[in-house]
C-alpha cells in the first residue's frame, strides 16, 4: 500500500540570464533572455508505509524541487502525483495534518520568544489534543535531551538546539509522513550522529514514512535501506544501498601493506594502482579476478596485511554522477 | 478558531518582548501628534479660519489622527509579507493548515489593540497638559458613523498592503523602494498629515476615487460632524464596496502568485 506515488513528474522553470555588470543590469531592463531549467524531468517512484528513504544528488539534482512538490509548495509542469490519496498543492487542512516539512535552515520558530509558545502554537493549528499534545512534547523533549532549554528565547540557543527545537516543533502534530530536506547539514559530528539516531528511533516507533534528501553520505548508509539517486532532474537509481554497488561498481579495492621489497611495475601487472605510499598500495581489480590476484599477490610479495574491499559509496555515487560508465 | 487567540497573545508576547523598542516606538508617535499639533497652533494665531476649519476643529482633527492612525495604519503585516515571499520563508505556513492572510490579519488586530491601549493612555495625558480644545463626536449617528469607518479603515488598509506586498511573489528581490512609495501615498493621500479639504477641489475629486481617504479623513470628518445626516451612510457604503474590491483583488493576486511561487531560499 503505497502512501506516496509519483508518476512521471516534471517541474521546469523559465530562469533568465543576467550579463553581468552593470550594464548587463540595464540591458535586462528591456529584454531578457529566458531559458528553461528542467528541475525534475520525468521522475517516478512509490513509497510505502514506514520506509525509510534517502534521496541523493548533487546539488541542482532535483531533490529539494521533488520534496516541495510532494509538500505542496509547488505546482508541477505536469506527472502525476498522489499522497496519502491527497493531491498536495490542492493543500487540504485534512492532507496537511498528516505530514511535516523540515528544511535544514527554515526556522519556523519565533525568534524572540520561547520555543515553548511556538510548540503551543502549532498545536493549535494542527489542533492537538492537550493530552496527546503532552505526551508527544515529553517524549520528544526526552529523546533530544533539551528540557531545560524550553524556556528560553529561541535567538539565543545554539544551533544544535535550535535545529532540535524546529524538529519538536515539526512534530508536535505527530505527522505520518515527513519530509527532512539536509537534516544534518550545518551541525557538528556528535549533532549529526544524534539526529540519525533519533530519526531512525521515530521511523521505528511511530512507523512514520520519512524521506530524507542528503548530501552526506553517512545520512544515507546509517539510516536509509532504499535510495533514489536523482541527477539532472532524472531518476538514475532506485533500491537498496548494496545494490548500488552491485549494479555500479564492476571492481574490488585491494589494499596491501608490504613487509619488504616493493615493485611497483611488478604491482602494475596485476591490477590499476590507485595508491602507491610504501609500504601500503591499494589496488583495484575487476570482481571476477580478486581472488585469484589475492592470491598471486600472496605468492609473489612478502606481504604483512592484505585487505579486500567494497569500493566507497561515494566514489561509486560520484562516479556515477559524473556520468563515466562504471558498469 | 483557537488558532487565532494563540497567534494574538503570542503577537502581544513579541511585541512586549523588547521593551525599549516598544517605549520608543510609542514615543515616536507621540513627537509626532506634538509636532503637528504646535505647527497648527502656529498657523492659527495668524488666521482664524483654514479651508472652512476653526482653531479647534483642527486641532481635534490633529489629535484624532494620533487615535485613528494607531488604529488604522500601524501593521506589522505589510512589513512581513513581502519579506516572506522574497525570502522564502513562506513555505512554512503554505505547508501547514493556516490561511495566510487570516494569520496576518490576526497579528495586525493584535498590534492594534495594543497600540489602542497605550493610544489612549497617552491621549488623555496630552489632553490634561495641552486642553485642546478638542471635542466629543456631533451626535449618536457621529459616533456610529465614526467607528463603522475606522472598522471599514482597518480591512481597507489591510487588504491594500496585502495587494501591494503579493508583488513580491514576481519581483523577489523586493525593493524597499515599493513599500516606500506606498507609505508616501497612503501617509499624505489620506489625511494623516493634513485635512483633505485643503487640497484643490479638483484634487480632492480625484482622491475620492482611491481608497485613501477612507482611512483617516472620512471616520474623523464624521466624528467632528463636517460630514453629516445620510452623507454619513453614502460614505459608509463607499467604504465597504472598497473594503471589498480591496478584498477581491488581494486574494486575486494571491493565487495567481503561488502558482509562480518558487519556495526559493535554503
Amino acid at each position: 500500500m503505497s502512501v506516496i506515488e509519483v508518476s512521471n513528474l516534471k517541474k521546469f522553470y523559465k530562469v533568465h540570464q543576467k550579463e553581468s555588470g552593470l550594464s548587463g543590469s540595464l540591458k535586462s531592463l528591456f529584454k531578457r533572455k529566458y531559458y528553461d531549467v528542467k528541475a525534475v524531468d520525468g521522475v517516478s517512484f512509490d513509497i510505502g508505509e514506514g520506509e525509510l528513504v534517502g534521496f541523493i544528488g548533487p546539488n541542482g539534482a532535483g531533490k529539494t524541487t521533488t520534496l516541495k512538490v510532494l509538500s505542496g509548495l509547488l505546482y508541477p509542469t505536469s506527472g502525476h502525483v498522489s499522497v496519502l490519496g491527497y493531491t498536495p498543492w490542492e493543500r487540504k487542512p485534512a492532507f496537511q495534518k498528516q505530514f511535516s516539512l523540515v528544511m535544514g535552515q527554515k526556522n519556523q520558530l519565533w525568534w524572540d520568544l520561547p520555543a515553548m509558545e511556538s510548540f503551543l502554537l502549532n498545536k493549535e493549528i494542527y489542533e492537538v489534543p492537550q493530552i496527546q499534545f503532552q505526551k508527544t512534547l515529553d517524549e520528544l523533549v526526552e529523546l533530544l535531551e533539551v528540557k531545560d532549554f524550553l524556556k528560553v528565547q529561541v535567538r539565543k540557543l545554539s544551533l544544535g538546539q535550535r535545529m532540535k527545537m524546529e524538529l519538536i516543533a515539526a512534530l508536535i502534530h505527530s505527522p505520518k509522513i515527513l519530509f527532512l530536506d539536509e537534516p544534518t547539514i550545518g551541525l557538528d559530528v556528535v549533532m549529526q550522529k544524534k539526529m540519525r539516531e533519533f530519526i531512525r528511533e521515530y521511523n521505528t516507533r511511530h512507523q512514520a514514512t520519512i524521506l530524507l534528501t542528503s548530501h552526506y553520505m553517512d545520512d544515507v548508509k546509517q539510516l536509509c535501506n532504499r535510495v533514489i539517486i536523482i541527477d539532472k532532474g532524472k531518476l538514475l537509481f532506485d533500491g537498496a544501498l548494496d545494490e548500488i554497488i552491485k549494479k555500479f561498481a564492476d571492481h574490488k579495492l585491494i589494499s596491501l601493506v608490504f613487509a619488504d621489497g616493493v615493485s611497483r611495475e611488478k604491482l602494475a601487472r596485476l591490477g590499476e594502482i590507485k595508491e602507491y605510499d610504501p609500504p601500503k598500495a591499494v589496488i583495484q581489480v575487476r570482481r571476477a579476478d580478486t581472488s585469484a590476484v589475492a592470491a598471486k599477490i600472496l605468492q609473489e610479495f612478502s606481504i604483512e596485511d592484505l585487505n579486500i574491499e567494497e569500493p566507497q559509496i561515494e566514489d561509486i555515487i560520484r562516479e556515477v554522477f559524473t556520468g563515466k560508465d562504471v558498469a | 478558531m483557537k488558532k487565532y487567540f494563540t497567534i494574538f497573545t503570542l503577537s502581544w508576547q513579541d511585541e512586549l518582548t523588547y521593551r525599549l523598542n516598544f517605549v520608543l516606538w510609542r514615543v515616536r508617535n507621540i513627537l509626532r501628534l506634538l509636532l503637528t499639533y504646535f505647527l497648527w497652533s502656529g498657523v492659527f494665531l495668524v488666521n482664524s479660519k483654514i479651508a472652512g476649519y476653526s482653531s479647534s476643529q483642527m486641532l481635534t482633527y490633529v489629535f484624532l489622527v494620533l487615535v485613528v492612525q494607531s488604529l488604522v495604519l500601524s501593521a506589522p503585516s505589510g512589513d512581513s509579507m513581502g519579506g516572506e515571499i522574497g525570502s522564502g520563508d513562506l513555505s512554512n505556513y503554505l505547508v501547514k493548515p493556516l490561511n495566510y492572510l487570516k494569520y496576518w490579519f490576526t497579528r495586525d488586530i493584535a498590534s492594534k489593540c495594543l497600540n489602542l491601549g497605550f493610544a489612549a493612555g497617552e491621549i488623555t495625558l496630552l489632553w490634561l497638559w495641552l486642553r485642546p480644545p478638542v471635542s466629543l463626536p456631533a451626535n449618536f449617528p457621529a459616533l456610529m458613523g465614526f467607528l463603522a469607518l475606522l472598522i471599514c479603515g482597518i480591512f481597507i488598509y489591510f487588504f491594500f498592503e496585502a495587494s501591494a506586498r503579493f508583488i513580491a511573489f514576481w519581483t523577489p528581490e523586493y525593493t524597499w523602494g515599493l513599500a516606500f512609495l506606498t507609505l508616501v501615498f497612503i501617509e499624505t493621500l489620506s489625511g494623516m498629515i493634513f485635512p483633505l479639504d485643503l487640497l484643490p477641489a479638483g484634487l480632492k475629486t480625484i482622491l475620492d476615487f482611491t481608497p485613501f481617504p477612507y482611512l483617516i479623513y472620512y471616520p474623523i470628518s464624521v466624528y467632528v460632524g463636517r460630514i453629516t445626516g445620510p452623507a454619513i451612510f453614502v460614505i459608509i457604503t463607499k467604504a465597504v464596496i472598497w473594503v471589498f474590491i480591496l478584498s477581491r483583488l488581494s486574494r486575486f493576486i494571491w493565487l495567481r502568485g503561488l502558482k509562480v511561487y518558487g519556495a526559493e531560499g535554503r
